[in-house]
């Protein structure tokens, strides 16, 4: 309650006062809108590469910053999970055994043979506490003015160096990202081409990933369905239930 | 023992044909065993010296946790102060050469490239003007030319080049991670195409100049091993080790690997190798032993009427046995000297002009690090040894025989045909 | 005058002689003869191998299939396999046929990753295919239906496992996604190529499609033929008779058409021909010598008998038939002994696994020499001709000579 309270303040503030707000604030406010008590999400993944297209379906269940566990429903992953916790990442496998730890190189390789990697989905870790933030000024993404923000690594763990976002002025969403390679190349682009209003927030809900460097492969992601704030099992995100 | 040495070169000259003709067996023999040793040594020298020309140097200064994680091509273990440990050699005059290896994604695309498309490899980034003082990567280019500092651009296989459709002046993109863990791009345009006789850096390794992955991997310097060339003949264990205990007091924590350390794989496969082709060697030699034993076999026999002949005229068996031993080792000596001599026709040939296997094998991995052109070595030890080989088989054999004739009486002997 | 007889009594009557040259000319016999079969051997077994576990003799698959290898394409695969094997079945030509899914799998066992190669197949084919119970070291053969695996006995010591335990594997499916498995391991397999039996982790083609996701299909139909038919004409025959929508994608290849393993086979036929022609020179020279040896030994003996009234061509000719009576002796000898050695051996085998530690060469472990007929005939003619031919050089210029002369030399 106090948390819409302070965001329904703060969307009659910001409009009147655009340039007087700081960067961090800005991100602050993204970071606040796109993080969740609790969630879960109802989605799919389109992917297109050389050899064609596919589609991935997947229900979601996030806590906080560091807490998803993904759960995949098509034919094709069929009861593949994916657990992030604060510090690991593990995937269960309903044929399999043994819960596997995804570290070191493995890290590297593609969720699923999508454009994200592993890596992508770990570091929960606040924006804030892993970049240097400034705001560049305001450009118009898809006809709805923007923030532009560039973001310079101050923590060594990330895999980006560098990052741009363009969050929108009003919703404090952001509506593109550019994330950088040390020198300055463009690796990945994200589009956010749709945003809904869930449970009276505002929420993205189909986002393009693309690989600009090898250029011949894009992810799409769909939400199909949202429930916010709703109760979950605490346990869900734990290694014992994985397995379940 | 004068007489006796008169009598055995009189029979050598006397029976010519005979002698020439078991020596020529002999010298078959040994000539062949000569050619093959040259041949086998020669592709394993030269693999040695591919080695060491294109692939480890002599020795190696790394980090001492880098070994262990070799294979991950980690940034981690690295020499911070490559200048301390370049000057401390530049002061002992060793050509040093400071190197930094590490994996990354090479990223081409259609136009000019035939196809889209990736794959992973092992970048080396190199100073251009230390690394030929080292390495002699410098002479191979064969198209385009040879890195100059500071700049981006790479230079590739031949191999490598072929398969991608590739041509100086291409782009290419290296996707990697700096030091840092960062994820970092690197254009680079194709200043040159080497092609190595070494297949094993033919096939998957690039090179950069060192100051520019230096600037782009976020080294500060630092650099992942410095590549040592030391004198030929020197034993490159002990030198090795050596300059680990005296670099200890310029840059602490540091490994001297020696390229026999570096390239314990090809040195654990050619140890292989080289027992199946002694088999070969030996197989050579048995069928030479073979030969001479049965012309001196046969020409003690041929003789055995002449044997009791000198027993009638009163010489002692021993001294029978010493002039039949004496004309063997003559015939020994001829043979042997003639399969010297065939020896050395054949190895010159291999070694001066060699045998170009290229069409035959491909880019197919055999192992050994030498390609096209297979070519002998000089190997006097085993001229030595050949020769030496020829003149005991001779006697030893002459020996046997002798002792059965001489079991026999004289009568015997004389009525013997 | 008849001189086949003079001939043979004069081997009988040097019969020490006639023993010594007839041994130097088995001996160089029975090298070719055994070297001859053991680089046969060697051939074929290079050749079976690479039919066995890499090609075929004949190779359907996906005709982008090759072409994107290196990306291990799954999705070029072989749909409705079923059918296309009774087709392919019932061409006569055919003995046995192979489906296969070939996939790269991470091995995960107790947090540490291994890199191996799955194969999916169906055992009841295997056992004939690739006489896969010869080759149990331990356990017995996965069931159809079941998480079951045959490990390279190479990998399994590599991973740690036996017969009994559980391994999971990872893999790329077939639409790109992820997906692991446990298996369990029910036996060890001995394969005969060291680089398979280091990484090969054998599994009921059913379980494989599923973790795959690839249905119904294969990436693979190897075929084996009966003996003595063309290749070159069944793969044309098969690639006519198949014409049917679906097959239409597929490209059917004999593994002489695919570089690099026939391209290995050529290339080691030309080294084994090498070699041989090298025992050829030394054996040569060993009856060359011999042969020479024996007339020059009794320029004595040509004198006499040109005395006694012998021509010069007969003197020739006797000495011609007495080589080549010690040459037939000799060689047929030497014949006997090289089968001699090689029979057995070609039942126990030579053992190669220390010499081929850390090669990737296609060769057994164990090398079974076989009889090379062709060779050991070829051996047997030449030496004949080599001794016979041998003897004209010093018994023509000896014949030569007056008689007197001759006799006085001694």
């Amino acid at each position: 309650m106090k948390r819409l309270v302070i965001t329904a303040l703060m969307l009659i503030v910001i409009p009147s006062s655009v340039f007087a707000v700081s960067a961090e604030e800005i991100i602050r406010k993204l970071e606040e809108n796109t993080v969740f008590e609790t969630s879960r999400v109802d989605g799919d993944m389109i992917i297109r590469d050389r050899f064609g297209t596919k589609k991935s379906s997947f229900i979601s269940y996030s806590r906080g910053t560091d807490d998803m566990l993904v759960e995949f429903t098509s034919v094709e992953e069929e009861g593949m999970k994916i657990l992030r916790t604060k510090d690991e990442l593990y995937l269960f496998f309903p044929e399999a055994e043994e819960t596997i730890r995804m570290q070191g190189a493995a890290l590297k390789e593609s969720v699923i043979g999508s454009d994200m990697s592993y890596e992508d989905m770990t570091g929960g870790k606040g924006l804030l506490a892993s970049y240097n933030v400034t705001l560049e000024g305001t450009e118009e993404v898809g006809g709805y003015p923007c923030y532009r923000v560039g973001m310079k690594a101050v923590r060594r763990d990330v895999p980006y160096y560098s990052q741009t976002m363009w969050i929108d002025t009003t919703l404090f969403i952001y509506r593109r990202v550019h994330k950088f390679s040390r020198s300055g190349k463009l690796l990945k682009n994200i589009t956010i081409s749709e945003i809904r209003e869930v449970s009276g927030r505002q929420v993205p809900v189909r986002m393009v990933l693309e690989d600009t460097v090898k250029g011949n492969s894009s992810t799409e992601f769909i939400v199909r369905g949202m429930k916010i704030d709703i109760p979950l099992d605490p346990g869900i995100f734990s290694l014992e239930e994985l397995s379940w | 023992m004068k007489f006796l040495l008169r009598l055995a070169w009189k029979n050598l000259s006397r029976y010519r044909k005979r002698t020439i003709i078991t020596a020529a067996a002999l010298a078959v023999g040994l000539g062949a065993y000569i050619f093959m040793d040259s041949w086998i040594l020669g592709i394993e020298k030269e693999s040695e010296r591919n080695l060491v020309w294109y692939e480890t140097s002599s020795a190696r200064a790394l980090d001492d946790g880098y070994w262990e994680q070799k294979d991950r091509l980690p940034l981690k273990y690295t020499i911070d102060e490559p200048e301390a440990v370049l000057g401390w050699l530049a002061g002992k005059k060793i050509p040093a050469a400071p190197r930094t290896v590490f994996g990354g994604e090479l990223i081409m695309h259609k136009d000019p490239f035939l196809e889209d498309g990736s794959l992973t490899l092992r970048v080396l980034a190199i100073d251009p003007v230390k690394d030929d003082t080292v390495f002699r990567l410098k002479e191979t280019i064969e198209a385009g030319r040879y890195l100059e500092p500071g700049e981006e651009k790479i230079l590739i296989g031949a191999w490598l080049a072929a398969d991608l459709g590739a041509e100086v002046g291409y782009p290419l993109t290296v996707v990697t991670r700096t030091r840092d863990g960062y994820y970092q791009t690197i254009d680079v345009e194709i200043a040159g195409i080497f092609n190595c006789p070494n297949p094993a850096i033919n096939k998957g390794t690039v090179f950069i100049p060192l100051d520019t992955a230096d600037r782009y991997l976020e080294m500060n310097g630092a650099v992942t091993e410095i590549n040592l060339r030391l004198p030929e003949r020197e034993d490159a264990d002990a030198l090795a080790a050596a300059l680990e205990s005296d670099l200890a007091g310029v840059a602490p924590g540091l490994d001297v690997k020696s390229w026999r350390d570096l390239a314990e794989d090809y040195l654990a496969f050619a140890g292989m190798k080289k027992s199946a082709s002694n088999i070969i060697l030996i197989l050579v030699f048995i069928i030479a032993a073979v030969g001479i034993s049965n012309t001196m076999i046969m020409a003690i026999n041929e003789r055995t009427k002449e044997l009791g002949m000198m027993r009638a005229l009163g010489m002692k068996d021993s001294e029978i046995r010493l002039a039949f031993l004496l004309e063997a080792g003559g015939i020994g000596f001829i043979g042997a000297v003639m399969g010297v001599v065939l020896g050395v026709v054949l190895s010159y040939w291999i070694v001066s002009r060699g045998v170009d296997m290229g069409g035959l094998i491909g880019d197919m991995d055999i192992g050994y690090r030498v390609h096209g052109l297979f070519r002998g070595a000089w190997h006097p030890e085993a001229m030595v040894t050949a020769f030496i080989f020829g003149i005991v088989l001779t006697v030893l054999v002459s020996f046997l025989s002798t002792g059965r004739a001489l079991r026999r009486g004289i009568a015997d002997s004389l009525r013997y045909s | 005058m008849k001189l086949y007889r003079i001939a043979a009594r004069n081997i009988r009557r040097n019969r020490r002689r006639s023993v010594l040259s007839c041994t130097a000319i088995a001996a160089a016999v029975m090298g070719i003869v055994f070297f001859s079969s053991y680089l046969k051997g060697m051939q074929s077994d290079l050749e079976k191998n690479i039919v066995t576990y890499y090609s075929g003799e004949i190779r359907v698959q996906h005709a982008d299939y090759e072409r994107y290898d290196y990306l291990n394409p799954l999705h070029l695969r072989i749909e409705g396999y079923r059918e296309l094997i009774r087709e392919i079945e019932a061409h006569e030509a055919v003995a046995l046929l192979s489906p296969r899914i070939r996939f790269p799998a991470a091995v995960y066992r107790d947090e540490e990753t291994y890199h191996a190669w799955g194969v999916g197949v169906d055992f009841d084919r295997e056992r004939e295919f690739q006489n896969l119970d010869a080759y149990l070291a331990e356990g017995r053969i996965p069931y159809e239906g079941r998480n079951e695996a045959l490990l390279g006995i190479g990998l399994a010591k590599e991973i740690g496992v036996g017969t009994g335990d559980k391994i999971t594997v990872m893999t790329t499916t077939m639409r790109r996604g992820t997906n692991a498995v446990t298996f369990l391991v029910t036996g060890l397999v001995r394969l005969p190529v060291q680089q398979l039996n280091g990484s090969w982790i054998l599994a009921p083609v059913d379980r494989v499609q599923r973790f795959l996701r690839m249905g119904d299909s294969v990436s693979e139909i190897l075929i084996k033929l009966k003996d003595g038919v063309s290749v070159e004409e069944t793969a044309r025959e098969l690639e006519a008779g198949l014409g049917t929508e679906q097959t239409r994608e597929l490209s059917i290849k004999t593994w002489q058409e695919e570089n690099t393993s026939y391209g290995f086979i050529k290339m080691a036929g030309m080294v084994y021909n090498f070699i041989s022609l090298f025992f050829f020179v030394l054996a040569s020279s060993v009856i060359v010598n011999t042969t020479m040896m024996v007339v020059f030994e009794r320029v004595r003996e040509i004198g006499t008998i040109g005395a006694l009234g012998m021509t010069r061509g007969e003197i020739v000719r006797l000495f011609f038939l007495e080589a080549l009576y010690l040459g037939v002796i000799g060689s047929g000898i030497g014949v006997a002994l090289g089968i001699g050695i090689t029979v057995p051996l070609s039942f126990t085998g030579i053992d190669l696994s220390s010499a081929l530690q850390g090669v990737s060469f296609e060769v057994s472990n164990r090398l079974y020499p076989s009889v090379n007929p062709g060779l050991t005939a070829l051996a047997f003619v030449y030496s004949v001709a080599v001794a016979g031919l041998t003897s004209l050089i010093p018994s023509t210029r000896a014949a030569r000579i007056e008689p007197v002369e001759a006799l006085r030399s001694i």
